[in-house]
């Protein structure tokens, strides 16, 4: 299901003689060849919410649950970053970081007050907002590979401070937390209850990522990603937009934090590095960053690959950097528009066999 | 009759099944989480490598009797792939799909600590040798209700570990040098180990009448000149690679180049490895392993170990010695077991193990576990004589009594 796909046509290729407006709305329309129709759409949500929902049911054992739990808080943490990247076209090796603010946030909101996950998580997600826009500050001045260096000192800068920080973030040894506060009636410590809440937090990062792409503020977002200055010269305030969206990402990047943190249930700078950025950004990308199940596609991907074939690390690495370029050379929207394209071919030779048939008979 | 006969070979193969199945022996899960692959491997394989002598030698011995059952132990080893998530997946794994009794690992705190939140109210025991664990191990944690009651830190205290080791290197570099030395710089990784280690390692030294400036280094360096040639202007007596045998083994040589100090110590780096690569100094150098070298041990029974351990196929590291650490502890297992006299009773075999002692490989005195779940051993510190890569002289140091002025003892 294409969020918005502009893949197709890009750069302001409009005829001649076109207002500036129209190509803009030229721009940001959907491209895809062929939409996808509600109803495929629909089924696709409901399909997907299905096995989501029946995975603890399957009878696949803890180890695969943990491994599903990882995924799913990691996704919600790359719908931050597909949205700055996929709809807004601005890319960051520093999410983790911003995973980290959150999380962070959090534990010491633990240790240093004794709040609990509930109440610490609204101040963490919005901590981590904050942070997302004040790294977000240099873009309205650069852009680009120079912004994604921003974003990999600040990741490197994050984890120098947590390291020296003394017994305030526990140094490198890290923070450790209770469990999540129970609700009534449900008790997180269960594997399966902590799955479903951070399956249910998923669910509200898709919804959101969703609203996002098909409002007015994401089509907003995607003229600024195709052409910055003609997005400024209909009267878009780019400035504006383009913090906005980085909060927003840094929203979900709290919360991705929160969940990690509480299922961890301890936490160290080593997990907020540079490494773990790159991870997040490779996701992302494999994925497809434009796509509503891109993020969660790439997440699942790196995720269960070494699981699945069983890979060392240096063998995952290997594995990812040729996903990576094969997805840059054969799919440049992502593992998501492969699935899509494939989708297309299928219905389109079905459409054109059944007509074929039609006319012969 | 050919019914008769028909039932009594029946009768027969069904009395010896039965006697089979009455003898058949039972198998005690015992589950061990390490790094096999990544960047701790070489701490893990160790873990991995002791388990397996150590599992092997107690079947071979006819296995462990416990009540009127004999049980042979069943290792379940998984890769964490030095990934804290993919432990947590294994620990899960271990302790609810497989039913493990016990957990040996993993390598690092953090991961450690992360599995104890799993094991310990899964009533499962987990012993770990991060001596880190110090940190956390105090009286509400261990408690009965306490998230560590069921961890067991088979490193021993840091401060009785550095204090060791400082006296130790202080002895026998002392009448090396010119003048006796007064001035020492600690080089570290500035990892949760590191900091840990250090903590009390720079407190041991000024116990010890020592200067001590602490120089630390990023993990993963791997160019250390610029922090060295920074040490080289400080004009130390002495300096300590203090933490991760793999970074020293590169730093090491880099300082030997720059003629950084007079004398050096390199925290576990084995007299085997030293040898091995045919390493080389004009100046005296000490080094020290954790417990006891395998490359020059004290006691017959650990060399016989280390033939065992290396003869399983096992790789001979800087880090080879740590494999002590996880192996005495299969055995003590195993004899509170026999004392509780059910494998299900995990708060008996807690109550055993903190009242029990055990002479094991990795000290001639008997082990015993303090109320925070820790134990006690002296450390092997060895030197060797300058422009060789063979000729060492060691002492088997034993800890301090108490913490020095300024170490809590956490």
């Amino acid at each position: 299901m294409p969020m918005t796909d502009n893949s197709a046509g890009k750069t302001g290729a409009a005829p001649e003689g076109v207002r500036a407006r129209d190509r803009l709305a030229l721009l940001t329309a959907d491209n895809a060849a062929v939409p996808l129709p509600a109803g495929v759409q629909a089924i696709t949500a409901i399909l997907l919410a299905v096995l989501l929902i029946a995975l603890p049911w399957l009878g696949l054992g803890y180890r695969f649950l943990s491994i599903a739990i990882t995924t799913l808080y990691t996704a919600i943490g790359l719908y931050g970053l597909g949205l700055q990247f996929g709809q807004a076209g601005i890319m960051s090796v520093g999410h983790a970081a911003l995973m980290g603010v959150g999380a962070y946030a959090s534990a010491i909101l633990s240790v240093q007050l004794g709040f609990g996950f509930w109440t610490s998580l609204p101040f963490a997600m919005a901590l981590s907002a904050i942070v997302g826009g004040v790294i977000g500050l240099p873009t309205l001045r650069v852009g680009g590979q120079h912004y994604i260096i921003i974003t990999f000192c600040f990741c490197a800068l994050f984890v120098v401070v947590l390291t020296n920080g003394g017994t305030f973030t526990g140094s490198a040894t890290g923070l450790d937390v209770g469990s999540v506060t129970p609700l009534p009636g449900i008790n997180f410590d269960k594997l399966s209850n902590n799955y479903y809440l951070v399956l249910a937090a998923l669910f509200l990062a898709l919804s959101a990522t969703y609203l996002i792409g098909n409002s007015r503020y994401g089509r907003t977002l995607r003229a600024i990603r195709e052409n910055e200055q003609l997005a400024r010269s209909v009267g878009i305030n780019v400035d504006l937009h383009k913090l906005g969206v980085l909060m927003v990402s840094g929203l979900f990047a709290g919360l991705a934090g929160v969940l990690q943190l509480y299922y961890l249930r301890h936490i160290s700078p080593t997990l907020f590095g540079a490494f773990p950025s790159l991870y997040l950004a490779l996701m992302v990308m494999l994925g497809g960053a434009r796509y509503l199940y891109g993020p969660l596609i790439g997440a699942v991907i790196v995720n269960f690959l070494p699981e699945v074939l069983n890979l060392d690390p240096v063998d995952s690495r290997i594995a990812y950097g040729v996903c990576l370029l094969l997805v840059i050379l054969l799919l440049p929207g992502g593992v998501g528009a492969g699935i899509k394209n494939v989708y297309c071919a299928v219905r389109g030779g079905l459409e054109k066999q059944g007509g074929g048939t039609n006319g012969r008979a | 009759m050919r019914q008769l006969g028909l039932g009594l070979a029946m009768a027969a193969a069904g009395l010896a099944m039965a006697l089979q199945t009455a003898n058949a022996d039972e198998e005690l899960p015992i589950g061990v989480i390490a790094a096999q692959s990544g960047s701790f491997v070489s701490a893990g394989n160790t873990i991995v490598g002791a388990a397996n002598l150590a599992a092997q030698q107690i079947n071979d011995a006819g296995g462990i009797k416990v009540g009127d059952k004999t049980y042979k132990v069943k290792l379940y080893i998984r890769d964490n792939r030095t990934d804290v998530n993919v432990t947590i997946a294994a620990a899960r794994e271990l302790v609810n799909d497989i039913g493990v009794k016990a957990i040996w690992g993993t390598e690092t705190h953090d991961f450690s600590v992360s599995m104890a939140k799993i094991t310990g109210p899964a009533k499962v025991l987990q012993f770990s040798g991060n001596s880190s664990l110090g940190a956390v191990l105090d009286d509400k944690a261990v408690a009965e209700d306490g998230w560590l009651h069921y961890a067991f830190q088979s490193e021993p205290q840091e401060w009785q570990r550095s204090g060791s080791t400082a006296k130790g290197v202080l002895s026998l570099l002392t009448p090396q040098l010119k003048s006796p030395p007064r001035h020492s710089v600690v080089f570290v990784g500035n990892d949760a180990t590191g900091q840990y280690l250090s903590s009390h390692y720079v407190k041991a030294l000024e116990a010890e009448g020592q200067k001590v400036d602490l120089v630390q280094y990023p993990p993963d360096t791997t160019d250390f000149s610029p922090l060295l040639t920074r040490i080289k202007g400080m004009k130390p007596d002495i300096v300590h690679f203090w933490y991760n045998g793999d970074s020293t083994l590169t730093a090491f040589p880099q300082a030997l180049k720059l003629g950084v100090a007079p004398s050096y110590f390199l925290f576990g780096v084995d007299p085997g490895i030293y040898q091995e690569r045919s390493l080389k100094a004009d100046v005296p150098v000490t080094m020290s392993c954790v417990p006891v070298c395998w490359g020059s041990s004290p006691y017959p029974e650990v060399k016989q170990y280390f033939d065992k351990y290396f003869g399983l196929g096992a790789a001979k590291g800087p880090q080879s010695s740590v494999s002590l650490l996880y192996y005495d502890y299969f055995f003590w297992y195993a004899k509170a077991l026999e004392k509780v006299g059910k494998i299900d009773d995990p708060d008996a075999v807690v109550a055993e193990l903190l009242k029990s002692d055990y002479k094991g490989v990795v000290s001639p005195v008997p082990l015993v576990f303090n109320k925070h779940h820790q134990v006690t051993f002296a450390t092997e510190v060895c030197m060797v004589e300058p422009n060789t890569s063979d000729q060492f002289k060691c002492a088997v140091e034993q800890p301090p009594a108490a913490p020095p002025p300024g170490d809590n003892g956490g």
